[in-house]
Parts: structure tokens; sequence; C-alpha cells
């Protein structure tokens, strides 16, 4: 019983880290309508910035985290910039943004490899919060703590400014049409800039904590969380971020659960073949709505 | 570059194209899809695992190997084929990351996280042209056919396509079949020239960048895969004693940069009809001043 409930707080802290990522990727696939293969080298990048900040320039870990975020914020605009936004200008399809995201992917994962270089590396310890609380007999360690707060925190921001504020509204408006959007008075440029650095410093808010969590920072942080976010957010929908933030948590409980109780050899195959039985039982997601569009 | 590297990245650059052919038999009815690269690894498995354990013939392994692409091809297109067009991308990726699973865990037939030992009779630069000349002829015959026309028409817009009596969920069945095929082939190969097959030989690398390859030479003739292919395996060769680690940085963003201001790649059958139409007119233009019905009839005010 004990091993279950720690198992339980090991996987939803793992779990929080594969949501936060889903939470950013769903926002760019429903708020822009692309599916960028690159959002996991802005959570790779996030990390690689923040343990630059703290080995060589001395920061503590709480600024070089921020800025960290603020970098990966800052590259997905600028993927925005330089590859989405001439697409969109030119009212290319669906298939376009993500042959220009994959241009996107090798570049940063190649610049992030030659930058990294081959050997792991960790958070120097005595930078980072490592005494572990204790509760009720579970042990939780700092980064867990806080990945699970970053998330709750994250979501209920990004659904509260979804919701409740008049720019998200204009995020919403974007997202159906542009012009529409245009028309009523939204500078359709400035609100996809908006959403474009708030989905790819989620990205690097999860690569740090990853990191953290994992006590590794190497080139390829961002490729697993890529693959778990991207099952997350199609199993959850994408309409709504819960959805894909629940399902995040879920994943990571159990992967940690069948690794504990079935075989870590399998673990993979078990999140990826929930992916497919959802995408072909229910393609729009657990959570999704049907959107009515034409063929 | 030295002659023998030279001509073994030509190797691979074939390999790559009949991959490249692959995706674009499923592209060019209008599916995005890295099906290919599953279906790529579970014939060359397949393969190494008759031909090399079992002990079946190499060319009979070779039939085996790509009917079982076919045959998945159609089952996964049963499955998957009424999903919108990211949701199929999408469920087309799953299928790469869970083949990887599979290979890591069936280690009596796979060899595992170790991979396996596959026999190279196929490795030689007959079989390959060979069966890139058959694919190559294939695909331009199709082209003409009620098939690639309908499959055109499905592309273009699913809805008027249906209008038109075509059925696109068939025409994108008979795609993902052909798709299925050529990437079983397109496994084969690849394992015969290897030499040697394991996880992450057929993995959302050899994905990306193929569907990279596709879009670089140009998804809307059958010339285009193979051309891009060849490219996009050349390039970072050549880049590399200039660039050193930094060559594939170049590939990606000529990847933009092409996707941007050439979305419809090298090989552009329209563009050049378009040129040599302008040329014409211009020999025209030095005889008499054009009218507009002049204009009106040039391709250039086609649109598809």
């Amino acid at each position: 019983m004990q091993l279950l409930a720690q198992q339980l707080v090991n996987g939803i802290a793992l779990g929080s880290i594969y949501a936060l990522f889903a939470v950013g990727f769903a926002l760019i696939l429903a708020k822009m309508g692309i599916l960028n293969v690159a959002h996991g080298t802005f959570a790779t990048w996030g990390a690689l910035a923040s343990y630059y900040l703290v080995t060589e320039r001395g920061l503590s870990f709480w600024v070089a985290l921020a800025l960290g975020v603020l970098l990966a914020g800052a590259l997905g605009v600028a993927a925005d910039q330089l590859a989405f936004e001439p697409l969109r200008r030119r009212g290319a399809g669906v298939f376009a943004p993500i042959i220009a995201s994959i241009g996107i992917w090798i570049v940063l994962l190649t610049l992030a490899e030659a930058h990294a270089g081959p050997t792991a590396v960790s958070y120097p310890a005595e930078s980072v919060p490592a005494e572990p609380f204790r509760f009720l007999g579970l042990i939780m360690l700092p980064a867990q703590v806080i990945s699970v707060l970053a998330l709750v925190v994250v979501v209920t921001g990004v659904h509260l400014l979804l919701t409740r504020t008049r720019f998200g509204s204009a995020i919403r408006a974007v997202a159906v049409d542009p012009r529409s959007a245009t028309i009523v008075g939204v500078n359709a440029r400035r609100t996809l800039i908006a959403v474009a650095f708030l989905a790819a410093a989620i990205a690097g808010l999860a690569g740090i904590l990853g990191a953290l969590s994992d006590n590794n920072v190497s080139a390829t942080i961002g490729e697993g969380l890529l693959l778990k976010g991207f099952a997350a957010v199609v199993v959850g929908g994408y309409g709504d971020i819960r959805g894909a933030a629940l399902v995040g948590v879920v994943i990571g409980v159990l992967e940690v659960m069948s690794s504990q109780y079935i075989s870590s050899g399998f673990r993979d195959a078990i999140t990826f073949g929930v992916l497919l039985v959802v995408l072909v039982a229910r393609p729009q997601g657990v959570f999704g709505e049907r959107q009515l569009v034409r063929a | 570059m030295s002659t023998t590297a030279l001509l073994t990245t030509l190797q691979f650059a074939g390999v790559n194209a009949l991959f490249a052919l692959a995706i674009y038999a499923s592209l060019r009815t209008g599916v995005l899809s890295l099906a290919p690269v599953f279906f790529g690894a579970v014939s060359a498995f397949t393969f190494g695992y008759t031909a090399g354990t079992v002990g079946l013939s190499v060319p009979l392994a070779l039939v085996v190997g790509v009917g079982l692409g076919a045959a998945m091809g159609a089952v996964t297109a049963v499955l998957i084929i009424r999903l919108d067009s990211h949701y199929l991308a999408m469920a087309t990726i799953a299928m790469v990351l869970i083949g990887r699973v599979l290979i890591i865990n069936l280690v009596e037939y796979t060899g595992g996280p170790t991979g396996t030992l596959v026999p190279g009779d196929l490795g030689t630069w007959a079989w390959l042209i060979g069966s890139l000349v058959v694919a190559c002829y294939v695909m331009s015959r199709l082209a003409g056919s009620r098939y690639g026309l309908a499959a055109d028409a499905v592309r273009e817009d699913p809805a008027v396509a249906q209008t038109l009596a075509i059925s696109p969920r068939r025409i994108q069945f008979v795609g993902f079949v052909i798709s299925g095929a050529l990437g079983g082939a397109a496994g084969i190969f690849q394992a015969s020239f290897l030499q040697y097959i394991g996880p992450d030989t057929f993995y959302t690398h050899l994905g990306f960048v193929t569907l990279a390859a596709v879009v670089l030479g140009g998804a809307f003739h059958w010339a285009g895969p193979v051309v891009g292919a060849i490219a996009f395996t050349l390039l970072p060769e050549l880049l590399r004693e200039p660039m050193g680690e930094y060559d594939r940085v170049v590939t990606g963003v000529l990847l933009v940069i092409i996707i941007i201001y050439m979305p419809r790649g090298l090989v552009d059958v329209r563009r050049l009809r378009l040129l040599r139409s302008r040329g014409r007119r211009r020999a025209v233009d030095d005889d008499a001043t054009p009218t507009p019905t002049d204009r009106d009839t040039t391709p250039a005010q086609v649109t598809t």
C-alpha cells in the first residue's frame, strides 16, 4: 500500500511535466492549427540555457529558470515569425507548417547537440533545492512538488486567460478565423505572437523541470517530452487544455505503475497503444468536442 | 569526398528515394503519412528473420516482405483513413513510435535493443536500380491513369471529387497499399545495405527526413521524391567537410526556405509549363501585340 501510494506520487509528478508540455503543444495546435514537431526543442533549449546560466554565469537556479523560460518563449516567437508567418500570409494548407516545423526541429536539435555535447550533465547539487519533504510516510522530492505546483498554476492561469479575459476572447477569435477577428478589431498578428510565446515558454518550463526531476540536462530532453505530450494532446483532445493536462498526468501515472507492476520494457508501448486505440475509437479525443467543418 | 564514400552515399540516396516514393504515394491522395517507415521496419525485420534465421531464399523473402508491407498498408488504411488530416498524421507517427517499442521487446525475432544482422544479398546496385526503375515506372504509369486523375481530384478537394463519383476513401486506400508495398521494399533494401538493423534504424528521424525530401523534390510529380531524396542525402555529406557538425543546420534552414518560397518543390511541372508558355508567348509578342484572349488561354490562368 505504501509502495502504491509512493508510486502514485511519483507518477503524478512525472505526469505533471508531460501535462505541462502538452498544454503548450495543445495551445499551438488548437489556436494556430500547427502540429509543431519543433516544440520539443523549445523545451530542450530552455533546459540548456538555464543550465548554462547556473554553471557558467553563477546565477541562482530560480533566476536561471525564469531566463530559460523567457528564452524558450523568444525561440517560439522567432520560429513563428520566420517560418509560420510567411506561410500564414500565403494561406498555405495544413501540411506546409508541419514541414516548416520539421526544418526548425532539425536546426534547433542540431544546434542543441553541438552545444550540449555527448556527456550527460546535471544541475550542480548545491544550486538546486534537494531536501525531500516527508508527508504521511511518503517522500516527495522538491522537483516533484515544484512540477505539480507549476502544472496547477499554468493550467489554471492559461484556462482563465482563455475563458475569462478580453485577450483570451481575442485568441479564440483568431483561432477560428484570423481575418474575421481582424474585422472586429483584433490585432491577429500580435495575438498569434503572444500565443507562440506562451506555448514555447510553457515548453521551456516543462523542459527545465524535466531536467531537474531526471537530474539530467541533455540535448534530447525535448524529444521524450514531445512524444508524451503529443500522446496527451491526442488522447485528451486539444480543444480544452484541461483535458490534455489531465491525460498528461494519467500517462505519467500509467508509466510509473506499468514499470512497477508489469514490465518496464512495455512502458512506452502501453502509452502509445492507448494513443492508437483512442485515435481509432474516438478521434476527437476523450474530452474533445466534435467540430463541424466542411469536408 | 572520395569516390567510395560518394558511391555509398548514392546507394543510400536510392534507398531513401524508395522511401520518399512510398510517402509520395499516399501524399498524392491527400494523406500525410509517416506509416511507410513503420511498414519498412516490419518488412525489414521479417526479411531478416525469414532470410537470415529461417533460411528462405532471398528473392522469395523480398516478395514476402513487399507483400506484407502492402497488406499492412491495407489494414492501416481500413483503421485510420477516416481520421482528419492532423489526426491521421499523428496516428501514423504513433505507429512509428509503437514500432520501436515492439522491436525492442520482441527480442526473439528482432534481437531487441541490440538489433539483428541481415543478409546483404540485395545490397547491390543492380537490385537497387532495378527496383527504383520499377517503382518509378509504376508511379509514372499511374500518374496519367484513371486512378492518378482521381487521386489528383481527391487531393485538391475531396468534396468536389465526391460529386464527380470518386470515392476518396477508396482512392486513399489504394494509395496506402502502394505506399505499404514501396515502404516494405525500401525497408528491405535499407536493411540489406546496412546488413544490420536495430530499433533506431526505422524511427521518426527517417520519417521526417524522408518527408522533407519529398517536399524538397516536389510532391506533384513522381520524379520529385526521387530528386529530393538524392539531393537531401547528398547535401549533408557534401556539407560535412566545410560545415562539420553543423551540416544539418543547413538542411533544416533549406527546408524552411523551400516550403516558404518554393512550396511546390524542385520538380514543379506546372512551373516548367508556365516558363515554356511564357517563352512561346514572347516569341508571339515579337510578331504582334498580345490580345486579352491570348492571356486568358495561357496555362498561367489554370489554377490547380
